[in-house]
């Protein structure tokens, strides 16, 4: 689905990620790499498969667009190192693009790490009149594009039925990312009466009208 | 020493208390010093445990002659009990026994309220006699050593096993006994147990089918018949009484006035929160019992408790609103009057129930019903025939129960570490495991080795290590006193701790519920007002709340129980009744309902099949009337609906209760072709089962007990739960990941496996759909909601199926969001 802001486009992506035409760059947010190591380094079996999950979707979407550069809108990599890491690098070495990163709470390896790989770190980056960063964030005169919150909705039909899904949810001057990775999961928000959803639905993207 | 001569002994002790010793009693202290094993089935009060500390005592007396002047050290014999407040009673009979009998011996109790340094002294000189919790003994099995500490211990005694049995606490009893059988090969094993049907079964599983142990063994039946009268509470004018609702409270003029003419009375309500509401009620309407009445429920602090307990021993107490908290053990001499509130879903419960009150021999027990809905009333018929003919339900016991053999190996590995082989040979023993195959075996130590199947270079799971003589063993401290941990937690929400601000536990609440409260709301709590002030690092602190602001009561999840198969024949056959001229006082009192229901449908008899249809503003309703119990009805809702939604794209939502379920949706159900297209067929049963949406979330429900147990689940460590926070994830969350990555995985089959067998039940299944087919189906056309379809339809917990596209259904759905 394409969707225009400040005169430019965006195609958002059912798995969550989104793909920004004019400047060929693709957002990405909460990708929690590691969680799933740093459960099974602490006793609990989670399917190590999971694991591959994460590079798997961003080798289809890269395939799918004709990007320049990648930006995580933070919360990378989820604790401690682990031999996770070893993975996310071997990938980064497969790929041509320069890679973004810009810092979450969760990110909390050395950043040694990362300008080892050559991916560039900011707290906070400005392209334009758009404000990334990894929590929401209110600025005058910009657009925020942030992740953090994973957000995700509930809806009520008719003969009381219910769905929840993740989704992008678009305020006026910002939009927040649905969490890439797997294994993570959603905080429910409601939408006021400016606010746009698109839920991730399958295989497709589907705006939600009130 | 000889038999006559010990005997002497405890027929003086008895004589000298002014008893006299039962057949039953006489008989287990003969099979015990027979060397024998055995299954006592005798219920609470009826003096079982003099039955069994008198053998054990005598027994030791028997081997070491010079008794009153040499003490022998050691561990001799272990009692345990499901619930931690009855060991306080054990350890007291036992106490007196061996003093009595001058015997040096010591008594000692170890559960999860046994302070560090008990257990430190415990370790280091265990008392001769052991009280202790399922949980507690699996921990002994998890320290260094274990095998010294048990190796003279001559008996094990598993008292209330039909509590246990039928749960996985039973599933861990037995694998710790498999254990045990090795490493104390004298001990004698024995089991107590209530009154339950299958009584046969219940001495198999403890002692192993094909075991020695099985073979050496007897059941003894205490033959002790209660008088138990049963009264409805039936209200004066019919009208008044709700078509559904879950309380009761409209009668609460009437069971004040039972309370005030009995000495004590317990109200029984199936819920904790149905607790707190009649305790309030109570309060409210009647003031001048604030000082005689209290409330006990399992989530009130242990102190509490206690205190309740021993008020209503102490005859300090009119009136205690409890739940099945208060069903087990504990003598009540005081207490002269049982209302049970609400369907008791089952025969044995609600006998045991009754029986808390008239302690004394010979006395008569009275149990009101209160029946919180006009249709319960034929529950309360129904019962009245099923204590007259003495009617009890089985307890099914768990198969291949893969959670807690992965727990129960961790625990050995955590201990001295395992050998394989010799383990799987007990294993292999139980009734839970008797059909383990080599390859479940090898599935189970690859998953606590490698954390799956196949070894992956760059993982670091790291659990059970395998050290070079073949031995299994945990080594980190860390993963080793997490297990520990794990241990006690074998079921149960993750629930935080009600403080006061000023420090002083309450009690505990569901974390769903504290999720739902904001700061400043005030909500109702083991009969106290109390207003949030903040949720922090799992406790929820809380202060007095103004008395005029709204409250709401605290509930909790789960719990929710379906009809035994007995019950609801019974039902039927009442209900059948009801088109007849031969009734009860219920029946009777519920004409004007069943008036009520013919003028728009018809009471079915015992060869219809009712369905009713209706519109109303939520949608298209179609009910349908089995009364096979709400399990069964889960399935058939979710079996029918999804034959429905093939033949065109649809979606529903489901409820059910014990009498029938619905199908409710936003277009009309086409009746007819349901008719034409024979869905109600027997044929591919498991298969439409296993296709329809609801399964999945029936398992998924499953799964997170399972998860768990089996340690995927980490709960965290009381009092430090911040720390953990990073190894925390919902299990939904998990089970999506098993279910997309390692389908194959045995802890999730376990899953559908458990919700096939425990939960819906196939066998019963299709005994029902067999019976539906012989029926006439009588499809009524209603204008509004019938008096029967009412208490489902407004059920809240419901289900959904659907054969609509996502996108289908979000158009449809974009009319309302939210919370």
């Amino acid at each position: 689905m394409k969707i225009t802001i400040n005169n430019q486009n965006f195609v958002l992506h059912p798995c969550g990620a989104a793909f920004w035409e004019e400047k060929k760059i693709l957002l990405v947010s909460d990708l929690h790499l590691g969680k799933v190591s740093h459960f099974r380094k602490h006793g609990m079996a989670i399917p190590e498969k999971a694991v591959h999950e994460n590079f798997n979707r961003l080798n289809n979407i890269l395939k799918l667009f004709d990007v320049e550069t990648i930006i995580f809108l933070g919360d990378l990599f989820h604790s401690k190192i682990n031999n996770e890491w070893n993975l996310f690098s071997d990938w980064t070495k497969t790929i041509t693009q320069q890679v973004v990163l810009v810092e979450g709470n969760h990110d909390i390896i050395s950043k040694k790490n990362y300008t080892d790989l050559n991916i560039q770190m900011y707290s906070e980056f400005i392209i334009d009149d758009f404000l990334l960063t990894h929590h929401p964030i209110e600025r005058e005169n910009f657009f925020n594009f942030c992740g953090h919150i994973h957000p995700g909705i509930k809806l009520k039909g008719p003969g009381k039925q219910f769905l929840t899904l993740s989704c992008f949810f678009r305020k006026p001057n910002q939009m927040i990312f649905p969490a890439f990775g797997e294994f993570t999961g959603n905080f429910y928000l409601i939408p006021e009466e400016n606010d746009k959803v698109y839920a991730l639905a399958k295989g497709e993207i589907i705006e939600i009208t009130n | 020493m000889n038999r006559e001569e010990l005997y002497a002994i405890a027929e003086n002790w008895f004589q000298d208390q002014g008893w006299k010793a039962f057949p039953f009693q006489t008989q287990t202290w003969t099979a015990f010093l027979q060397g024998k094993n055995g299954l006592l089935n005798a219920p609470t009060g009826s003096g079982k445990t003099y039955a069994l500390w008198f053998p054990i005592v005598l027994d030791y007396m028997k081997k070491n002659p010079d008794y009153k002047t040499k003490h022998k050290p050691g561990l001799k014999a272990i009692w345990i009990t499901p619930l931690r407040a009855l060991s306080v009673e054990i350890k007291q009979a036992a106490d007196r026994v061996v003093h009595d009998l001058d015997t040096q011996m010591t008594v000692g109790i170890r559960s999860g309220d046994t302070s560090q340094s008990e257990r430190t002294k415990q370790s280091k000189k265990m008392p001769d006699l052991l009280v202790t919790t399922p949980e507690s003994l699996q921990l002994l099995l998890a320290s260094k050593e274990f095998a010294k500490t048990f190796a003279n211990c001559s008996a094990i005694v598993v008292d209330e096993w039909h509590e246990l049995l039928g749960t996985k606490r039973g599933v861990q009893m037995e694998l710790a006994l498999s254990r045990l059988k090795t490493v104390a090969p004298k001990m004698r094993i024995w089991g107590i147990s209530a009154t339950i049907g299958n009584l046969e079964l219940a001495q198999q599983v403890l002692l192993g089918p094909n075991s020695e142990a099985y073979q050496n063994s007897v059941l003894i039946k205490a033959h002790i018949n209660k008088k138990i009268k049963v009264l409805s509470i039936l209200p004066d004018k019919m009208d008044s009484y709700p078509w559904r609702g879950h309380m009761g409270l409209h009668l609460i003029d009437e069971v004040a006035k039972i309370v005030r003419k009995s000495k004590t009375t317990l109200i029984f309500t199936n819920v904790r929160s149905a607790c707190e509401m009649w305790f309030q009620a109570i309060l409210e309407k009647y003031p001048e019992f604030a000082g005689d009445m209290a409330m006990h429920h399992g989530s009130i602090s242990r102190e509490t408790r206690l205190w309740v307990e021993n008020a209503i021993r102490n005859e300090d107490l009119k009136v205690v609103v409890c739940t099945s908290s208060l069903d087990l053990g504990v003598d009540f001499a005081p207490v002269e009057t049982i209302i049970q509130v609400g369907g008791p879903k089952g025969v044995a419960r609600f006998l045991q129930r009754a029986g808390r009150s008239g302690h004394q021999p010979g006395k008569e027990s009275l149990i009101y019903f209160l029946a919180t809905h006009a249709i319960e009333l034929i529950e309360a018929s129904a019962l009245k025939k099923a204590v007259a003919k003495t009617i009890v339900e089985d307890r099914i016991p768990y198969l291949n129960s893969w959670d807690v053999l992965v727990q129960y190996l961790n625990t050995l590995a955590v201990s001295d570490g395992f050998f394989p082989n010799e383990i799987f040979e007990e294993v292999k023993q139980t009734f839970c495991y008797q059909n383990i195959t080599k390859e479940n075996w090898n599935w189970i130590l690859n998953f606590i080795t490698n954390g799956s199947q196949s070894l992956q270079a760059y993982d670091e799971f790291k659990k059970v290590e395998i050290e070079e003589n073949g031995r299994f063993k945990i080594n980190s401290r860390l993963i080793a006193m997490h297990h520990r941990m794990q241990i006690g937690t074998i079921v149960g929400d993750a629930s935080l701790n009600v403080k006061f601000l000023s420090g002083g536990y309450i009690g505990n609440i569901e974390e769903w519920f504290a999720s739902k409260l904001q700061p400043g709301d005030v909500f109702t709590f083991a009969g106290k007002r109390l207003e949030l002030y903040r949720v922090k690092n799992m406790q929820v602190l809380v202060r007095k709340a103004d008395p005029k602001k709204e409250s709401r009561t605290v509930s909790w999840m789960g719990g929710r129980m379906a009809l035994s198969v007995q019950m609801s024949e019974l039902l039927r056959e009442e209900l059948y009744a009801a088109n007849s001229e031969n009734l009860t006082p219920e029946l009777k009192a519920l004409q004007p309902i069943f008036e009520r229901q013919r003028k728009e449908s018809i009471v079915p008899d015992a060869d219809e099949f009712l369905i009713e249809t209706f519109k109303t503003r939520e949608g298209y309703h179609a009910v349908f009337y089995l009364f096979e119990g709400r399990f069964v009805h889960e399935a058939l809702a979710s079996i029918l609906s999804y034959r429905i939604s093939l033949l065109s794209p649809i979606t529903f939502s489901l409820a059910y209760n014990d009498y029938g379920f619905e199908l409710l949706s936003d277009q009309e159900i086409d009746m007819q072709s349901v008719f034409d297209n024979n869905l109600f067929s027997t044929e591919y049963v498991h298969h439409d089962l296993q296709k329809s949406l609801n399964l999945t979330e029936m398992a998924r429900r499953k799964f997170r007990d399972i998860a768990v147990i089996a340690g995927l689940v980490f709960t965290g460590m009381p009092g430090r739960p911040v720390k953990t926070k990073h190894l925390q994830s919902g299990s939904q969350l998990l089970f999506e990941v098993f279910r997309d990555y390692e389908p194959d995985n045995l802890l999730l089959q376990q899953a559908y496996s458990e919700t096939f067998e425990h939960q819906l039940e196939e066998g019963r299944l299709i005994q029902a759909l067999e019976r539906v087919n012989q029926q006439t189906i009588v499809w009524k056309q209603c204008k509004k909601p019938t008096p029967f379809s009412f208490p489902i339809i407004t059920d809240r917990l419901r289900e959904k199926l659907s054969s609509e596209t996502l996108a289908e259904r979000i158009k449809k759905m974009t009319a309302s969001y939210m919370k």
